[in-house]
């Protein structure tokens, strides 16, 4: 068991799901493993009467998780948005696992995802042999979780084709999926219900169209909102990267880190830390992800090509790279974030310096 | 009850399902008698809520008669409790009255904060007067802790109970315990009662509420002496408890020994004024209002309508498809099943404010919050304006106009008169003052000549006119405030939060200083330094320079924070020269016509504004990088090389070598004209003295063809024609040397002097008026 990296989330929480389990006496929707408030509390943690502690998976609003547990209770889609790094899919998974018992029906959805990955495939071998017949037929993750009543999960949904992405709306809409073929349908167990992921602020994706779109119930799951969540997530991410690239992360990397951040939230967030000075934002998303990666190559920079400290020269490339998506639009946004507040702070002297000589 | 005859209903001031429960009791006990937690001395003016032309959301308001800006109000939205137990009375013949301390008390209570800070002008509007507490149906913000339990316990206890709106517990706490009026009276009162005791007696506010029950239970023993029916009592829900309490009448006199004497009855003024929905609101500053008051009104409506939910999900509907969002009947009907069970996964009975609007969100709005935040103002406060009777006692605006005409001996005349004000004088500042706020109030009675054209800064000229119907527009104005310094500030103020150029925000600010509206003033600058951020238009960002120069050098004989201008029109300056260069490429004639006109205005503020030396840097080199692009449009190309000539930022060599690119016979001669008029418009007397402009016009003009000589001949005339007479000899002159004379020498033509007398005779006629002068 050990040797497998990462296990399914409900055998990683077992245990806080069993003891969930065993106090839950709220009402259950039909084939849910737990009940509505038991799946909240499994999201958001707290502690059974049992003294079982159940830790938090999503820090963050609790009326997001709310409101995503109730879109599922009602036999609506539910459509998890927003930009890299906050903790969609995980939430899905969990979800999944609360409700159903089970996070492993997935499907992630690519540029080259086709209809029969949603739908069904077929056993060539059979069919040639026999015909078309169920024998035939070889279920995907989404019938195989409308034949038993379950979750199923859709990763990146956007990521695929707009015209695969349309297979899902009779499912949606009717709850069945016909198989032509066999002049047959499969039709829904009660239960059964889809949670996708997408996100929103990204290019190169196929929009929803108008009719799928309103078949899913949206919940945007944002950036964290405290400023030291977000460092101590960095540094930790950070820390666990260089580990693996063996790189030794440098003492001043906090404060760094916290230099970054500050760009990154006063960018993203259309104003400074103290809130006097508004300011534009730039076109890209500044995700907590994104300052991961930035360090992350500060870092490599520093070891390979520097003195293993981290300076300004070493981030600021990363860091341009990071906000100018657009080079227009972008480059002059920073420029203006450079002359009327980065020029004035005397800690970020060398930062204003090096990106003004890489712009 | 307790008390034979008498009976309390505690109430959530503006709590629609406490109106609901009130007027059933009221129903059911039929009173003689209903008296209400109101100023006593105001009872004479309730049974006017109940005239036909009396439209909810209305307010009392009180005010001393000397100082308008001392006022109270009591605003009344339909679904108040005591306005329904009003109408209630009303119709049913039962007698009326008001319990609460007099207003004249009240008021004199808080004049003294209001004569002292008078000689400053300050606006000291209710709303910003440290002081105890006041009545919860005043408008006044309070934070203490204490307080606000005491101002909505019900709201108290909601959020205690981890509800946001105190409405959604009220309606499944309370309306949960059954449909027996009584018992839910009883319930509340038992909960007042609990809470009542956590509070120790040590509070500020205490004394002040300990006042007013005594003033209650004197009125209430009086009342129930001379009555023999039934009598109801309508309080906040807080009061009961003490109001039952027993106290001899002796000790309760002792209790309000320490208040002021009251004011003299003329002193005193009492009317009803229309009220908005917006400011029933929290967010509007009102203390005892309630967060969303469409919300309630729609509450209090669909009363009884099992739908009450699809309605309002209806409504929300409607407003998002008017602000341009696709929204399908399928979504709402989504949207009410993810509220009912968002609701279920929550334990509440039924689906409350909250629940809807997370809803909304996740089906209407494609889980966006900011869709539904743009639209949250109009839904949840609404625009509602109320009506009052024609009967109504005269409003205090009329009044405050008298009192400033008289102060500022400013007679009103129905025909023009031209006055000239020396600001400089305390009676004209005055009077210029006046005349900008009831401008602001779109009362025109003086219309400001040669506004910004004269020399001077310190001198106004007004015209004066006087129209009838000037006193009704001052009247609607009443929604605003009590007096017109605060209308005005008032009026500004909402229209600064929905004005969002830049150019305009920075002007309405100037019109603040000058009106003396230090308030909206405040308003106007934090709203300029936010939008400064979303702004890259140069040209707002150019037009909101020159403003706001003027700003910063009008003087800082106000209590103005001017430091924040300063910095303000250094970062915008910095801004528009960021923006300059881009924006100014591939523009048309007639845009680069606006953008000569911004940067000159600009152009000339910021040499006046004497701005720190890196930024005018940033401002030449922006210039600089204008005239650089070849994209760049010629005219504006051409304006900044002179302006970066005439501050001597290029010298004489580059500038000939500019001029002489652009003004070569290779390029197009539109272009070359594009250029040549955007450097000379308002400038062209720079070439009588300056010998290298001279040169390096004089050779391109002799280049031109013939043709294109003529074709540009119109564009010439008009630079030209800002010369005058003698400017333009002078030019005459440079330009052909001493030859000018003989050139345009008068020569006699020969042919025509037998013409000559025969015209002499026609130009007598027509200097006699003689029509026949043609023949």
């Amino acid at each position: 068991m050990s040797d497998i990296i990462r296990q399914p989330v409900e055998i990683t929480y077992q245990a806080e799901l069993d003891a969930l389990k065993a106090e839950d006496t709220g009402k259950k929707p039909e084939n849910w493993h737990l009940s509505p408030q038991a799946v909240v509390t499994y999201l958001m943690g707290g502690k059974t009467t049992d003294g079982t502690e159940i830790s938090a998976k999503y820090i963050g609003k609790r009326r997001l998780i709310e409101t995503a547990v109730a879109t599922l209770a009602t036999d609506r889609a539910l459509l998890l948005l927003g930009v890299p790094g906050t903790a969609k899919s995980w939430v899905s998974e969990h979800l999944s696992a609360g409700i159903s018992g089970t996070s492993t029906q997935v499907i992630q959805c690519t540029a080259g995802t086709d209809e029969n990955q949603i739908r069904y495939g077929w056993n060539y071998a059979q069919l040639l042999a026999n015909g078309p017949s169920k024998e035939a037929l070889v279920p995907t993750p989404l019938l195989r979780a409308m034949e038993s009543g379950s979750l199923c999960r859709l990763e990146e949904l956007t990521r695929m084709g707009s015209d695969v992405q349309d297979t899902l709306i009779t499912v949606l809409s009717e709850k069945m999926l016909p198989i032509p073929e066999l002049n047959d349908s499969i039709y829904a167990q009660q239960g059964f219900n889809i949670i996708a992921t997408a996100n929103n602020k990204d290019k190169g994706v196929n929009e929803l169209s108008s009719a799928l779109k309103r078949r899913f119930n949206v919940v945007v799951l944002p950036l964290p909102d405290d400023m030291n969540e977000e460092i101590t997530i960095i540094s930790r991410r950070v820390s666990e990267m260089g580990a693996s690239l063996e790189l030794p992360v440098p003492k001043n990397a906090n404060e760094e880190i916290k230099k970054v951040v500050t760009i990154f939230r006063e960018l993203r967030g259309g104003e400074t830390l103290d809130g006097r000075v508004t300011l534009k934002t730039p076109t890209g998303n500044l995700s907590t992800a994104e300052a991961i990666s930035v360090m992350v190559g500060g870092l490599s920079q520093a070891n390979w090509f520097g003195d293993g400290q981290f300076n300004a020269e070493d981030i600021s490339s990363n860091l341009v790279g990071a906000i100018v998506k657009d080079p227009v639009q972008d480059k002059a946004v920073l420029e203006e974030y450079l002359e009327t507040v980065l020029k004035k702070r005397q800690e970020f002297a060398d930062y204003y310096q090096t990106i003004n000589e890489i712009l | 009850m307790s008390k034979a005859g008498i009976h309390y209903f505690g109430i959530r001031h503006h709590g629609p399902g406490s109106a609901k429960r009130l007027i059933a009791a009221l129903d059911r006990l039929q009173p003689e008698k209903v008296l209400i937690e109101g100023p006593a001395d105001c009872s004479e003016l309730l049974p006017l809520l109940a005239h036909q032309q009396m439209k909810p959301p209305v307010a009392l308001l009180a005010y001393s008669a000397e100082q308008p800006a001392c006022s109270i109000y009591y605003p009344f939205a339909e679904f108040s409790p005591e306005y329904q137990a009003c109408l209630w009375a009303v119709r049913n013949n039962a007698e009326l009255t008001f319990i609460d301390l007099p207003v004249n008390i009240q008021l004199a209570q808080r004049l003294p904060e209001y004569i002292e800070p008078q000689d400053n002008e300050n606006d000291v509007t209710e709303t910003q007067t440290p002081k105890p507490s006041e009545e919860p149906n005043d408008s006044e913000p309070h934070n203490n802790e204490a307080d606000q339990i005491s101002r909505d316990p019900i709201g108290t206890l909601a959020r205690l109970a981890g509800y946001e709106d105190g409405e959604a517990w009220w309606n499944e706490l309370i309306e949960q315990n059954g449909d027996d009026d009584q018992q839910i009276f009883a319930t509340v009162e038992y909960a007042m009662g609990a809470l009542r005791e956590k509070l120790t007696g040590d509070e500020k506010d205490t004394v002040h509420d300990i006042q007013r029950e005594a003033q209650m239970r004197l009125e209430i023993a009086k009342a129930s002496k001379t009555i023999t029916g039934e009598i109801a009592v309508v309080c906040g829900a807080w009061h009961v408890p003490a109001l039952r309490e027993k106290h001899s009448a002796k000790s309760d006199r002792e209790r309000l020994k320490s208040l002021p004497t009251k004011l003299a009855k003329s002193k005193v003024k009492t009317t009803w004024i229309p009220w908005t929905s917006p400011r029933l609101a929290t967010i509007s500053g009102y203390g005892a209002g309630v967060s969303a008051p469409m919300w309630y009104q729609h509450i209090w409506r669909q009363n009884d309508n099992d739908q009450a939910l699809e309605h309002w999900l209806g409504h929300v509907a409607h407003a998002l498809r008017e602000a341009g969002q696709i929204v399908s009947t399928a979504s709402v009907i989504e949207a009410v099943r993810l509220s009912k069970s968002l609701a279920l996964v929550r334990n509440r009975p039924t689906p409350g404010f909250e629940e809807i609007r997370e809803a909304v969100i996740a089906c209407l709005c494609f889980g966006e919050s900011l869709v539904w935040q743009q639209l949250e103002d109009k839904l949840l406060l609404g625009n509602l304006v109320g009506e009052i009777p024609d009967v109504a006692p005269l409003v205090p605006l009329l009044e405050d106009l008298q009192r400033l005409q008289k102060k500022n001996k400013l007679k009103p005349e129905a025909l023009e008169r031209e006055v000239s004000l020396d600001l400089r004088s305390t009676t004209g500042l005055g009077k210029s003052i006046l005349l900008h706020r009831l401008n602001i109030l779109i009362v025109p009675w003086g219309k400001l000549i040669d506004a910004g054209g004269s020399r001077g800064t310190f001198r106004e000229r007004w015209l004066l006119c006087w129209e009838p119907e000037y006193a009704v527009r001052l009247v609607e104005n009443l929604v605003y405030g009590s007096t017109i310094e605060q209308a005005a500030n008032n009026k500004l103020c909402e229209s600064l939060t929905h004005e969002n150029h830049l150019g305009k925000l920075a002007d309405t600010v100037q019109l603040c200083l000058e009106s003396q509206l230090n308030k909206a003033a405040e308003v106007g600058l934090s709203r300029l330094n936010n939008r400064a951020a979303h702004t890259s238009d140069a040209l707002e960002l150019l037009d909101s320079l020159s403003p706001l120069v003027n700003i910063s050098r009008y003087g800082t004989a106000r209590d103005m924070s001017l430091g924040l201008i300063g910095e303000l029109i250094n970062r915008l300056s910095i801004q528009a020269a960021l923006a300059l260069p881009y924006a100014c490429r591939n523009i048309n004639d007639e845009e680069s016509q606006h953008y000569r006109h911004s940067i000159n205005r600009a152009h000339a503020a910021l040499q006046l504004a004497e701005l720190d030396i890196t930024i005018m840097d940033e401002w030449w080199q922006a210039l600089q990088q204008v005239i650089a692009s070849h994209q760049s449009s010629l005219q504006v190309a051409g304006l900044c090389a002179r302006l970066l000539y005439q501050a001597k930022i290029i010298d004489n060599d580059t500038l000939q070598v500019l001029l002489q690119r652009t003004l070569s016979p290779g390029l197009p001669v539109a272009d070359a004209a594009r250029f040549f008029e955007g450097f000379f418009t308002d400038a062209v007397q720079r070439l009588l003295y300056d010998q290298v402009l001279m040169d390096a016009v004089e050779n391109w003009l002799i280049s031109l063809e013939e043709e294109t000589f003529i074709e540009s001949l119109p564009l010439f005339r008009r630079v030209f024609s800002d010369l005058d007479a003698t400017e333009r000899k002078r030019m005459m002159d440079t330009i052909l040397g001493g030859q000018s004379s003989s050139l345009v020498q008068k020569r006699i033509n020969s042919m025509t002097l037998p013409l000559w007398p025969t015209h002499l005779q026609r130009i007598g006629k027509l200097i006699q008026r003689n029509k026949t002068w043609t023949q």
